[in-house]
């Protein structure tokens, strides 16, 4: 299957405050939703930034639809569409000022559908943006994202700021617009359960490295958690453990083939494993 | 660029709409009182307020998230960068229009308010030559220093260009003397030194900026 994107071995380091994203490598193909799970801190943003080239990486490759984007492939920013935490546009701007000013930078900017948004979304389009809720500030950047027909969405913490209800409307538009199939998504949050709701993909990314990229599937009838006592911990094949956390009474150990594990370790009670807990298991846990 | 040009003029407008009315209202009581300095002052504050306003625009973008999402779109950084000095030149455009309404009026009623007409060539130059040099030494400093530092950009600016046109003027009084060849000559030196350091600093601008990450 072809990659809308695809990035090699990427890296970046700070010096000023320590922080490094260190060989991050994953692709995500068209038609999917990649969910790009961490922990505040992570290096999601960072990989975000070296994405967009907001931030120059040291090392590595990221492909755009098969082509590294330098600043001057105006063509394939016009098939982006980005959203960022906060407030992304000027706060003094009204929905309407940010239609004309994206009528002018967008060749495909669609007015009609900005304002089809605007009234799906109750976005007063005289109000100025100062005066919206944070909610209703994330949800005039979706409507900006998505009004020019991009093929690629980067989602960047764009549903952390809203309640379950905005949230789960907004999954829905998501939902909508990965029905066209040469349409992607990359959805970085650390909500695990949006996630769970909508990607094919799944990467866990912690202190700048790659931890686990795999698909949703995969996670759900592949992966386990076996629920382990001391001593069936220490009878455990060093092979078989992902990454294993002591509990009060018990070792959750994740594993990642379920009914292999079910037929090595018979008396060992193994759970399917949510998102959220392999994202304990992999930052919090430890490995063999 | 028309979007980003669209964009810087969002941005300015509501401050530029707000020195309007002050301008035509300071404007309507330097017509009417006719005095000289008060001309002079008018009309450096029309043409280098304008300016100021139009050099605040990085500040009021960089507030938001809306500076690092322009990265995002579908223009190129030395875009970004053009439409902020083509923004900063129609500002100035517009208050010179102020600065040349109030002098026209003015002398319409009152006749020549300067000791010779030349001098009204002097005004328009200084305030444009003191315009180009503030945006000249701004957009440099702001991107090399960034938005936590935009209120020093400002204030150096400012003295910078102050500086800058006062030693040009003392060193073509010295070097030209005076009589009205000398002035015109000063006068079109002057223009040419700082449209000349405008349109260099856009391309030290678009260097410092391509470095930059957000």
């Amino acid at each position: 299957m072809d990659n809308i994107l695809e990035l090699q071995q990427v890296s970046k380091r700070f010096p000023r405050s320590d922080f490094a994203l260190e060989d991050v490598t994953f692709s995500l193909p068209y038609g999917a939703v990649m969910g790009f799970v961490g922990e505040n801190g992570a290096g999601k943003t960072t990989t975000i930034g070296c994405i967009l080239n907001t931030i120059r990486k040291d090392k590595g490759t990221v492909k755009l639809f098969g082509r590294e984007m330098q600043d001057k492939d105006t063509d394939i920013r016009e098939k982006i569409g980005v959203v960022y935490d906060g407030s992304n546009f000027p706060s003094y701007w009204n929905p309407r000022q940010l239609a004309q000013v994206m009528d002018g930078l967008y060749t495909s900017w669609d007015g009609s559908l900005f304002q089809k948004y605007l009234e799906d979304f109750h976005l007063p389009e005289g109000q100025k943006i100062k005066h919206y809720s944070k909610g209703m500030a994330m949800k005039l950047a979706i409507a900006a994202a998505l009004s020019h027909h991009p093929q690629l969405l980067v989602l960047d913490e764009a549903t952390s700021g809203l309640d379950p209800i905005m949230r789960d409307e907004m999954l829905d538009v998501f939902l909508t617009f990965i029905q066209e199939e040469e349409h992607s998504i990359l959805l970085s949050s650390h909500i695990t359960s949006d996630l769970e709701k909508i990607a094919d993909h799944i990467t866990f990314i912690h202190r700048g490295r790659l931890l686990m990229t795999a698909s949703k599937n995969d996670l759900a009838y592949h992966y386990g958690v076996m629920r382990c006592r001391e001593n069936q911990f220490r009878a455990l094949a060093p092979e078989d453990i992902l990454a294993y956390r002591k509990r009060d009474l018990q070792i959750d150990v994740l594993v990642r083939d379920k009914k292999e594990a079910e037929r090595k370790y018979k008396d060992v009670v193994i759970d399917h494993v949510s998102v959220d807990e392999i994202m304990l298991l992999l930052v919090k846990g430890e490995q063999v | 660029m028309k979007g980003l040009l669209k964009n810087d003029f969002l941005s300015v407008y509501a401050n530029a709409k707000v020195f309007s009315v002050f301008l035509a209202l300071f404007g309507v009581f330097v017509v009417a009182v006719a005095s000289e300095s008060l001309l002079i002052g008018y009309g450096l504050v029309a043409m280098v307020g304008f300016s100021v306003n139009a050099i605040g625009v990085s500040k009021n973008q960089a507030a938001s998230q809306w500076g690092k999402y322009k990265l995002t779109l579908p223009v190129r950084r030395a875009d970004i960068v053009k439409s902020l000095f083509i923004n900063q030149a129609l500002w100035l455009l517009a208050g010179t229009l102020f600065a040349g309404t109030g002098l026209g009026l003015s002398w319409l009623l009152h006749g020549c308010p300067f000791y010779q007409a030349i001098d009204s060539l002097s005004l328009f130059s200084l305030g444009i030559s003191m315009s180009l040099f503030m945006g000249a030494i701004f957009f440099p400093l702001f991107y090399f220093w960034g938005d936590e530092r935009s209120e020093v950009s400002l204030v150096l600016s400012f003295l910078g260009a102050f500086a800058l046109d006062w030693a040009l003027i003392s060193a073509i009084n010295h070097l030209l003397g005076t009589g009205t060849y000398a002035i015109l000559a000063g006068l079109a030196i002057l223009l040419s030194c700082s449209l000349g350091a405008f349109c260099l600093s856009c391309p030290l601008t678009v260097g410092i900026f391509r470095r930059k990450e957000y």
